[in-house]
């Protein structure tokens, strides 16, 4: 059944459609056009060659009336900016740039400056929407400017600048801040540096003065052209560049020195072995990845994983090392994971609606959920259901050393009750069979490979 | 001319000409200067392009 990307509709030139595993762009006469002057260029080609623009090849019958129609390949899974460490965001603000400043070159240009257009695939950024490539027109200015600015610019100056985390801000507002809520956030120091006056304190100022006045004629009318934005897409290539975001804590260094983690580490690498070689997943959902140990192992076990952290230190290591892999990686917290958000409450589905799996991983998890998050144990367990897949889930008793820690300041009639193995079992009975089992060297922690009923 | 379905800013277009060298400057002047006379003359009833010069600013000016 063919169905609209719920995301692909602002830009009447060209929207999406899934069919089933296919991917079609549905294009009007306008989009035709454009992707023909695309389709034409040395740009495209070298662009689709190096891995940074998305394939695209012509359908002959273009769906629902459209005058052209194109089909992309499938991208395993779709991310979006407030799921991305630091480092991804900067890597796909310095592809957008490049890519407007090559195909300037070629006469044409970029419409648009969204990370919603970029997608990661095998640990690089890929600019997924063909149909925001249109040819340039001479005294035309930069119209994504003003939108770079807010969703990779500033996003990405508040992190290394301010060391406060842009997620929640771009989840919260995905068109991202305004020059004037950077202005009131950066420091007079931050803020007076030659290569940042301009893009806050000054766009700030003339986003006030000049509100809802026509200047794109007179723009034209006084000779504006490619140069001019080829100048500033270049300033803000070395700007973006400079930027960067050191971890004041490591939490992949503390994760690694816990007790529980080495001692515990290949036997529970071994049972996903054996949970994989039985269910031949084609997909696993690694919830609370850490430093995606067990997600390499789905991954070279032939499957294609996502990696789910709330850990940015963490998973910017794992970016960083995930070239070429099958895994894609998504910093969220579990307790409280991506919200259906945009036009309509559908524009950006829920994380959980887009990483659908075959088999999920649940290692190190439910005791921070059960104890951390105070989520109790049944609905943990109903959660799980709710994948409808296998799981290979790992319980932690509550006299586990991490679980003391857990609940150091929390006192007994402060938690929920049926936190142990016992009643986990019997909420297990309810919604899965247990296919195998295994206690690991703790005493405390019992792993269960489990199928729905 | 066709419009993008993306508001650009009406500042920020004007901005980034003043961020794109110093063509860029000339061109962010004679286009702030092309609005103000626009301005003055649609307000006196008269034809703003017939007394705006509207040579282009190049790059390599």
């Amino acid at each position: 059944m063919t169905a609209a990307d719920p995301g692909s509709f602002r830009d009447p030139a060209s929207r999406v459609l899934i069919d089933a595993d296919r991917v079609i762009r549905v294009l009007d006469q306008r989009g035709l056009n454009a992707w023909k002057a695309l389709a034409d260029s040395r740009f495209f080609a070298n662009a689709v060659a190096d891995g940074h623009l998305i394939a695209a090849t012509d359908l002959a019958d273009p769906p629902e009336g459209g005058a052209g129609a194109l089909e992309h390949p499938r991208v395993p899974l779709i991310t979006y900016p407030y799921e991305w460490t630091f480092s991804m965001l900067k890597d796909a603000a310095l592809l957008q740039l490049d890519l407007l400043a090559k195909a300037l070159d070629d006469g044409l240009t970029i419409k648009d400056a969204t990370p919603f257009n970029i997608q990661f695939v095998e640990g690089r950024p890929l600019f997924i929407d063909i149909g925001s490539f249109e040819p340039y027109r001479d005294g035309e200015p930069w119209i994504g400017y003003r939108q770079f600015t807010r969703q990779f610019l500033f996003p990405l100056m508040m992190r290394a600048w301010l060391d406060v985390p842009f997620q929640p801000w771009l989840r919260g507002d995905m068109e991202g801040p305004t020059a004037s809520h950077m202005r009131s956030l950066l420091p007079r120091s931050k803020r007076s540096k030659p290569s940042v006056l301009g893009h806050v304190g000054l766009q700030a100022r003339m986003e006030e003065r000049l509100a809802g006045e026509s200047v794109r004629d007179d723009l034209q009318q006084a000779g504006f052209n490619a140069a001019i934005i080829l100048t500033n897409v270049e300033k803000l290539q070395g700007l973006i560049s400079s930027l960067t975001w050191e971890p004041r804590t490591d939490g992949w260094a503390a994760y690694e020195s816990c007790t529980h983690v080495g001692r515990d580490r290949e036997t529970k690498a071994g049972f996903l072995r054996h949970a994989m070689s039985r269910q031949r997943p084609e997909r696993v959902l690694d919830l609370g990845a850490n430093d995606a140990y067990f997600s390499e192992i789905a991954s070279d076990g032939g499957a294609y994983a996502i990696a789910v952290d709330s850990d940015e230190p963490i998973l910017e290591r794992v970016y960083k090392q995930s070239v070429g892999k099958s895994l894609s990686i998504v910093l969220s917290e579990l307790g409280n994971p991506s919200p259906a958000q945009g036009w309509s409450g559908v524009e950006r589905p829920s994380l959980f609606a887009r990483a659908d799996a075959n088999l999920v991983i649940a290692y190190g998890l439910i005791h921070h959920l059960i104890y951390t998050a105070s989520i109790p144990p049944a609905l943990v367990v109903e959660w799980l259901r709710r994948f409808d897949c296998p799981v290979v889930v790992e319980f932690v008793a509550p006299d586990d050393e991490m679980v003391k820690t857990l609940t150091s300041n929390k006192h007994e009639d402060e938690l929920h009750p049926g936190r142990d193995e016992g009643a986990f079992r019997n909420l297990l009975a309810a919604s899965f069979n247990i296919v195998s089992e295994r206690n690991l060297g703790s005493g405390s922690r019992v792993l269960f490979e489990l199928v729905p009923v | 001319m066709i419009f993008g379905y993306l508001d650009p800013g009406s500042g920020s277009l004007i901005l980034q000409a003043l961020l794109g060298g110093i063509a860029g400057i000339g061109v962010a002047y004679k286009a702030w200067k092309h609005k103000r006379m626009t301005k003055r003359l649609v307000k006196d009833g008269a034809d703003p392009d017939a007394s705006v010069d509207d040579s282009p600013v190049t790059a390599e000016s």
